[in-house]
């Protein structure tokens, strides 16, 4: 087998001129039970590399940290607010304040028009027409039909030409 | 606005902090304590972070200041009476456990422990914690210029150790 990739990355690794990534391609290869005579030299450099990167605290280290973070943190309890937070107490004072102003206004809108109308006069005596002659009635029916049956045909070619476009 | 968890976001970094803190110190309890110290002292200024670009850069420069204190400080203390300065306690023989049996993996532990603190730290970044020069460069407040120097210095120190193995043996 050839060796010359490795050999050269060492030389390069000496001169500093590799990249992360070949020194890891370096630790790996190292990591390997058999190597080259000539190379098996260096082997202790890399496999001190890669044991020193797994070496770390003790489990109840995370427990003692924790009970200290927490510690100092009762004794402040600073919270960070946003902007939005810090104003929802007044955000809430205001929506209290416009319910309570419409139920008011709404209130007094209706007691108001309960004293002054005088409601609907349902009595025979009361009548009169809103037209003078039947003919009139007639009229202004049928415009107000013709009214609704264009309304009706603009809607049905809004609707055909949306269909169109979706369609498409 | 970034709000930053303590288990999620700083808690995962202890293991690398530790060993940042282990390198300079060569001392587990005290690196323990550093990394304790790092990350509280970090989630205590949480608020003062939010134009961090990396929440693990930052808290490794913490530990190594921390950990640089703490060697300056045993340091000083190992100072004679008379002013005189005597070597300080070679720690590099406390040894992980699991290293022990290795007398290879030993060797090159104490050949790391050999180097000044800067190029020991960027050598540490680069070659176990696989950190790209710039970041080293972030880290530790230099030059990427100066990371790559001091790198070089160090792997060609260590390279002549080796040759030096090679050719008288150990």
């Amino acid at each position: 087998m050839d060796y010359k990739y490795i050999e050269q990355l060492l030389e390069r690794y000496w001169d500093c001129e590799t990249s992360v990534e070949e020194e890891r391609i370096l630790r790996d290869f190292f990591a390997q039970a058999e190597v080259p005579a000539h190379l098996a030299v260096h082997k202790s450099l890399f496999d001190y590399q890669r044991a020193e990167a797994t070496v770390g605290l003790s489990d109840d280290f995370d427990a003692r940290v924790l009970a200290q973070v927490e510690q100092t943190e009762t004794a402040v309890r600073a919270r960070r607010l946003t902007l939005s937070r810090r104003l929802r107490p007044l955000f809430r004072a205001a929506a209290a304040v416009a319910i309570v102003s419409l139920l008011g206004m709404a209130a007094q809108h209706s007691f108001k028009r309960s004293a002054t109308s005088e409601g609907w006069d349902y009595s025979v005596a009361g009548y009169s027409d809103s037209y003078s002659t039947p003919q009139a009635a007639l009229d202004s029916c049928i415009k107000v039909l013709e009214f609704v049956q264009d309304g009706l045909k603009t809607a049905v070619v809004d609707s055909a030409h949306s269909s169109k476009i979706s369609g498409k | 606005m970034k709000d930053w968890d303590f288990r999620y976001d700083l808690l995962p970094l202890k293991d690398k902090l530790f060993r940042l803190a282990y390198r300079i110190t060569l001392h587990t309890a005290e690196a323990e304590d550093i990394t304790q110290d790092t990350l509280i002292r970090v989630w205590n200024k949480r608020h003062e972070l939010e134009d961090v670009r990396s929440l693990e850069a930052y808290c490794l420069t913490v530990c190594r200041n921390l950990a640089n204190d703490r060697r300056e400080l045993h340091e000083a203390q190992n100072l004679s009476l008379d002013g005189t300065p005597c070597d300080a306690p070679d720690n590099a023989d406390e040894i992980d456990s699991r290293m022990e049996r290795d007398e290879r993996l030993q060797w090159v532990h104490r050949l790391m422990a050999k180097l000044p603190e800067k190029q020991r730290a960027i050598l540490h970044l680069r070659d176990i914690e696989g950190h790209s020069y710039h970041e080293i460069a972030d880290i530790l407040g230099v030059s990427e210029e100066q990371v790559k120097v001091n790198l070089f210095r160090a792997r060609r120190w260590i390279k002549e150790q080796y040759e030096k193995i090679e050719n008288y043996g150990l």
